[in-house]
């Protein structure tokens, strides 16, 4: 199966890899699994508490090109986003941009579930 | 369950497969809801015998296999090579453990809501920390942690395998419990995780 340009591209040169200090009151976690196929995925984003705004965002993904792709992508996206936009991203967007095939769609709830679950993650370490 | 033995449609001995009568040669009318089971002659049951799996495997396909029907009529064809795939999709399907339990479970759930998505209480976390020392290791070509982390890998899956025949028995006897059913779920799920770790561990020797 062949990949999309764009799935090459953030596979290649996959952006903002790494972590952020889990601990920091300001930052939520989001780890995130496909059962579909064993894939594993952890988002983090760290937030500006003032505005809300998502200043910073990382990942590490071990899965295959477009679960890389996906959640490479999803981070470009939060960044500078507040919290509830970020919220709103739907894994649709995700395929378009990605022109990713039926199989891999799965990838993309992938993402989307991450960003979710590290702002959840962010909120409920606000709220203790 | 009881395991009826089916007749061939033409000249009525029994049937190994439900495909194809070995005494006369016929191909049989296959009724849409047949599982691999009975593609097999097994009855739908987790445990099968593995010797009598490749010996049946073997046997079919070397009747079934459509070079054997290269100057047969078009329809004699067609039928082989249906019988063909659907016989290779089986017999790969049951061969292993966890692609035959994940069948197997399947065939029981298909009226039943299960999460399927269901893990192991801090799974996922251990999965990601086994997934970035696998990192270091295969970087570091430390051989011998390496050696010694695909080991416990494979004790692991093995483990997990070996969770399968006494669910199924117990949800043979408790047919009603889904919960069983969710268990074997959780199972083939975290064998998964495993087996793509597993996945990344170059072959020794």
């Amino acid at each position: 199966m062949a990949y999309s340009e764009k799935v090459i591209d953030h596979y290649n040169e996959p952006r903002n890899v790494g972590s952020l200090d889990k601990n920091n009151t300001n930052v939520g976690t989001g780890l995130v699994g496909a059962p579909e196929c064993g894939d594993v995925m952890k988002l983090q984003i760290q937030v500006n508490p003032e505005t809300n705004e998502i200043v910073d965002a990382k990942f590490k993904t071990f899965g295959c090109g477009s679960a890389i792709a996906s959640s490479s992508l999803a981070t470009e996206w939060v960044k500078g986003k507040s919290i509830d936009q970020a919220m709103s991203i739907q894994n649709t967007q995700i395929v378009e941009e990605l022109s990713l095939p039926p199989v891999k769609i799965h990838c993309s709830v992938l993402a989307e579930d991450a960003i979710k679950a590290a702002i959840s993650d962010y909120k409920s370490r606000r709220e203790d | 369950m009881t395991f009826e033995q089916p007749a061939c449609q033409k000249c009525e001995s029994p049937l190994i497969s439900r495909l194809f009568c070995l005494s006369c040669n016929a191909f049989q009318t296959v009724p849409p809801e047949i599982d691999y089971f009975e593609v097999l002659g097994f009855p739908v049951c987790f445990e099968i015998n593995s010797e009598d799996l490749e010996e049946r495997y073997k046997r079919l396909s070397l009747v079934l296999h459509p070079d054997f029907f290269a100057a047969a009529p078009e329809e004699e064809k067609r039928l082989s090579e249906k019988a063909s795939a659907m016989l290779n999709t089986a017999y790969s399907t049951l061969r292993e453990p966890t692609s035959r339990a994940g069948y197997l479970l399947s065939l029981f759930t298909k009226e039943k809501n299960l999460n399927e998505r269901t893990l192991p209480d801090g799974f996922l976390q251990e999965m990601f920390f086994l997934q970035e020392s696998l990192d270091e290791l295969l970087e570091s070509s430390d051989s011998s942690a390496l050696n010694k982390m695909n080991e416990d890998l494979r004790t692991r899956h093995k483990e997990i395998e070996s969770y399968y025949a006494p669910l199924f028995k117990n949800f043979k006897d408790l047919p009603e419990d889904s919960d069983i059913l969710q268990q074997l779920q959780t199972h083939l799920n975290a064998e998964r995780y495993l087996r793509r770790l597993l996945d990344r561990i170059p072959a020794t020797d």
